[in-house]
């Protein structure tokens, strides 16, 4: 099989399953996203309650399925404001089992609210990028655009 | 306790970068486990078809929770997991006294990969809640755990649907991160 062949194999077995933001400190839910989020050229909207600005901590948890087996799956998340990146985190997995439902959970402690901008200012201005790779090869991107509401 | 204050416990490590790897039959209640630790629902778990992977981060510290479905038809997928490991957490369903042998025999040949040698394992005999549970001591006897002599070992029981006796559990994790016989 070439490359591209596996490339697209990869792909059309690939699905984000869903996104949830929890309150990393009482474990709530606070915003879940079920729609296919990684069907491409698309950005989502989400509509987050703005008390998760007042969380200590937020978690960000992916799930994501693949039919094909990878052997090292990869992913880089980014935070925009405004266009320019605040944040970035990337995680390795390595190896992803065939016919595999998998979540990543990433827990990240907030600002100290000195340094917190308000709902008014990020509303409809924060996108979260999320690029799926297996190796250097781009599985799927996915960016999901916050409203706090 | 939840995985934000293990992680300011380990800060310690002279590695950036801890990562844990949590293994044991299906419906041991690993994911239960790890759901505990970060204080969510806990009702409507079903069986894991991959891994599941906890991740916090603060200050540049790193701690990576990996969770690895324990059905035997991905078994033979845990060894693509074990690299890296700097302690192994094995769960055990102490109610399912059939299935005893069967956890005996797949923590006997974790020990046995070299990829894991040395590390260091914590065992959590769970489902303490339940009436018909063993104690930690019986099963203890019954794996042979005294006979582990290449690495820090500890049981531990705890009920993840309660809580109870977990961060225990997770106190000893904390204490052995750096224990790797080299």
């Amino acid at each position: 099989m070439s490359n591209s062949e596996r490339a697209k194999k990869i792909m059309e077995g690939f699905k984000l399953n869903s996104m949830i933001l929890r309150d990393g400190e009482t474990g709530k839910t606070m915003w879940q996203g079920a729609e296919d989020l990684s069907f491409p050229g698309v950005e989502h909207e989400a509509r987050v309650p703005k008390k998760i600005l007042k969380c200590k901590s937020v978690s960000r948890e992916i799930n994501f399925a693949s039919e094909e087996e990878m052997e090292n799956f990869r992913l880089e998340q980014k935070v925009y404001f405004k266009g320019q990146c605040l944040e970035e985190w990337s995680f390795e997995f390595g190896f992803v089992m065939p016919n595999s439902v998998n979540t990543w959970q990433s827990m990240i402690e907030a600002a100290p609210e000195s340094q917190m901008m308000p709902a008014n200012v990020l509303t409809g201005n924060v996108i979260i990028e999320t690029k799926f790779y297996d190796a250097d090869l781009l599985v799927s991107t996915s960016r999901v655009r916050l409203f706090y509401v | 306790m939840g995985l934000l204050s293990i992680l300011r416990k380990l800060k310690s490590a002279p590695d950036q970068e801890v990562r844990i790897l949590l293994l044991g039959l299906d419906n041991a209640g690993k994911t239960t486990l790890l759901k505990q630790l970060a204080s969510e629902d806990i009702s409507h778990i079903t069986p894991t078809q991959g891994f599941n992977i906890k991740s916090v981060q603060s200050q540049g510290f790193k701690l990576n929770v990996w969770d690895i479905g324990g059905q035997r038809k991905i078994r033979p997928y845990w060894r693509n997991y074990f690299e890296n490991t700097d302690v192994l957490i094995y769960v055990i369903d102490s109610a399912d006294r059939k299935r005893f042998e069967e956890t005996g025999q797949e923590l006997a040949e974790l020990l046995d990969e070299e990829k894991l040698s040395g590390v260091p394992v914590l065992i959590f005999a769970n489902k303490q809640d339940l009436l018909t549970a063993a104690p930690a001591s019986e099963i203890a006897e019954g794996l042979n755990l005294h006979t582990i002599r290449d690495r820090v070992w500890q049981i531990q029981s705890c009920s993840a649907l309660t809580g109870e006796g977990v961060q225990d559990g997770m106190n000893w994790v904390c204490k052995n991160v750096n224990a790797k016989k080299k």
